[in-house]
Parts: structure tokens; C-alpha cells; sequence
């Protein structure tokens, strides 16, 4: 008689715990999340990384995202294309940097090597033109005097369309 | 037939390299990505304002000071002069009320878009900004003056 035959009373086996990864669709939902990203990047007109330090005012800023000369105001320094022109002391110009007409003056020097910049590109390129936008990034516990004297700075060497960042309340 | 014994042409693509190279590639992207949503606001400068031979100058020009004491100090001059001070309302600015006199002045010269917006000194930007928000749906151009 053999003892190999099967009870009708017996144990099933419980099912094996290995399981095979799906890498298949891991890699789909990769692919889609990397695409995404991508278009992102793409389509952002604006490239605005402010400093951490920098608290930006809150507002809603309907107006048109173009690529311009940055300047950001912070409380310690002046910035122009994330290069560091002018010294702030609790948002204020050092007496001895200002001129009688209240344009600071290493401002008006960086200003005027931005605009130097700019018409030497257009002298090179008949496409491009001098560009008047300025981005204003500054903090919001800015004071109007400082604010004043960076605009009038920008304005005696020909930016005059300012546009002020924001953060968006959404 | 199958001539060529067992070299079948069948082979699994190897995707673990593949995830690997997509999990750096997406952990860089977010490392690297801005979630600051930012907007805009356009403005000018009030001594360089463009105008173009054409524009008729506006009948009216609008200037708003703003106060330490959140005062909205209107002045209109041209063919009609108001000096008129908007006290704060529960120690905020009075937008509403300077909306209403701003309103109140387009009905009567509607080719009313500018205003130059100027604060004291020691006003702060986040001030600066909300005054303009709130007033650039009722004037398009906004300047800034008192440079």
C-alpha cells in the first residue's frame, strides 16, 4: 500500500509571500512624472530665485512674466543679477554712498555697467534692442526712501518700467 | 524552422538601471524646482513717464501721498483741485473711500488713467504695494513719484 497518496484532509500549502515587483509600471509612472517636470520647467518664462532671506510682499501681480535685469532689495545689501552693489544697513544707504541727488553712488555705477552691457550686445546684434524692464525684487519692510533711491538710480540710466515682484496669495 | 537551435530572439529588458537613472533625474528636478509662485505688478516712474505726440495730456492729475499715519493725502490739480485727506479706517489704509473719490473723479473727466502714488520715507513696501493693487483695477497706469 503507498503512503504517498493524497488525504482528502490535507493542509493546503499557504501561498509563497515572494512577490515580483511590477517594475514595469514603476517605470511608466516615472517616465510620466519626469515629463511633467520637464514641461514644467520649459514653459516657466520667469526665473526668480530670491534669497531665502528675502520676504517678498503678498499681492495678486497680474502682469506680464518677462525676463528682465534683476534687482533685489534686501535688508543687508543691494543686489543687481544676483551680484551684490550696494551695502544696506537695516535697509539704509550709508550716508556717504548717497550724492545730492539721492541716487546712491555705487548704484548708479552698476546701473550705468548694465547699460554699457546692454548697448554693447545691441551695437553686435541688430535683433536686440536696450531693454527699459527692470524686476524689482524687494523686501517688504522696504522703506520708501530706499526703494526711492534704487528706482531713481535705475531710471537716470533709462530703466523705467519697473516691474515689482510679488508673491502670489494663491 | 528554427534553425538557429535555442537562440531565440526574445530578451527582458533590464528597467532597474532605468528607475535608477529616472528616481536621480526626478529627485534633482525637485530639489532644483521653485514652488514660489510669483506675480507681477507694472509700474512707471513719474518724471519719465512716456508719452507719445499724439496723447492728448488728461484733464485731471491725480497724486496720492501715504502717510506714516496710513493718511491718503489726494491732490488733484488741472481743471479741478481737491486737497482731501483719507483718514485711516480701524488703522488700515482707507482704500475703499479713495476708490470711491478716485470713481467719483472718472464719471466726471473719464480719460482719467493715471496716478501718481508716492509715500513718506519711513512707509513700508508692503504698504506701497497694497495701495497699488488696490487701485490699479480702477487706473491702469500707475506711477511712482516723489523721486
Amino acid at each position: 500500500m503507498s503512503t504517498q497518496q493524497k488525504s482528502p484532509f490535507k493542509m493546503k500549502r499557504p501561498p509563497s509571500t515572494e512577490m515580483a515587483l511590477q517594475i514595469t509600471s514603476m517605470a511608466d509612472i516615472f517616465t510620466i512624472i519626469l515629463v511633467f517636470l520637464l514641461k514644467s520647467f520649459a514653459t516657466g518664462s520667469l526665473n526668480i530665485s530670491p534669497s531665502s532671506a528675502l520676504h517678498l510682499p503678498v499681492g495678486n501681480g497680474n502682469g506680464e512674466a518677462v525676463e528682465a535685469m534683476k534687482v533685489e532689495i534686501s535688508e543687508t545689501a543691494v543686489e543687481i543679477e544676483s551680484a551684490p552693489v550696494a551695502k544696506l544697513t537695516k535697509f539704509r544707504f550709508a550716508p556717504s554712498d548717497l550724492q545730492p541727488n539721492g541716487v546712491p553712488t555705487p548704484l548708479d555705477e552698476a546701473f550705468n555697467r548694465q547699460k554699457q552691457r546692454q548697448a554693447l550686445i545691441a551695437k553686435a546684434n541688430s535683433d536686440v534692442q536696450l531693454d527699459k524692464k527692470i524686476l524689482v525684487m524687494a523686501d517688504q519692510h522696504t522703506p520708501y526712501l530706499t526703494l526711492k533711491s534704487v528706482v531713481s538710480a535705475a531710471a537716470v540710466h533709462g530703466f523705467t518700467d519697473l516691474k515689482l515682484v510679488v508673491v502670489k496669495k494663491d | 524552422m528554427n534553425v538557429g537551435g535555442s537562440s531565440g530572439q526574445d530578451f527582458d529588458l533590464n528597467l532597474a538601471p532605468i528607475i535608477d537613472c529616472f528616481t536621480v533625474l526626478i529627485t534633482f528636478m525637485l530639489a532644483s524646482a521653485s514652488f514660489l509662485a510669483v506675480g507681477i505688478i507694472e509700474c512707471s516712474i513719474a518724471a519719465t513717464a512716456p508719452a507719445t505726440a499724439d496723447q492728448k495730456p488728461a484733464a485731471i492729475r491725480v497724486d496720492v501721498q501715504m502717510t506714516m499715519q496710513k493718511e491718503l493725502d489726494l491732490k488733484v490739480s488741472g481743471k479741478t483741485r481737491i486737497d482731501r485727506k483719507i483718514a485711516p479706517i480701524n488703522g488700515d489704509w482707507n482704500t475703499n473711500e479713495l476708490i470711491g473719490a478716485i470713481e467719483a473723479l472718472k464719471k466726471q473727466w473719464p480719460d482719467t488713467r493715471t496716478m501718481v502714488l508716492a509715500a513718506n520715507d519711513d512707509v513700508e513696501y508692503l504698504n506701497v504695494v497694497r495701495v497699488m493693487e488696490a487701485m490699479k483695477s480702477h487706473l491702469p497706469n500707475i506711477l511712482l513719484g516723489g523721486l
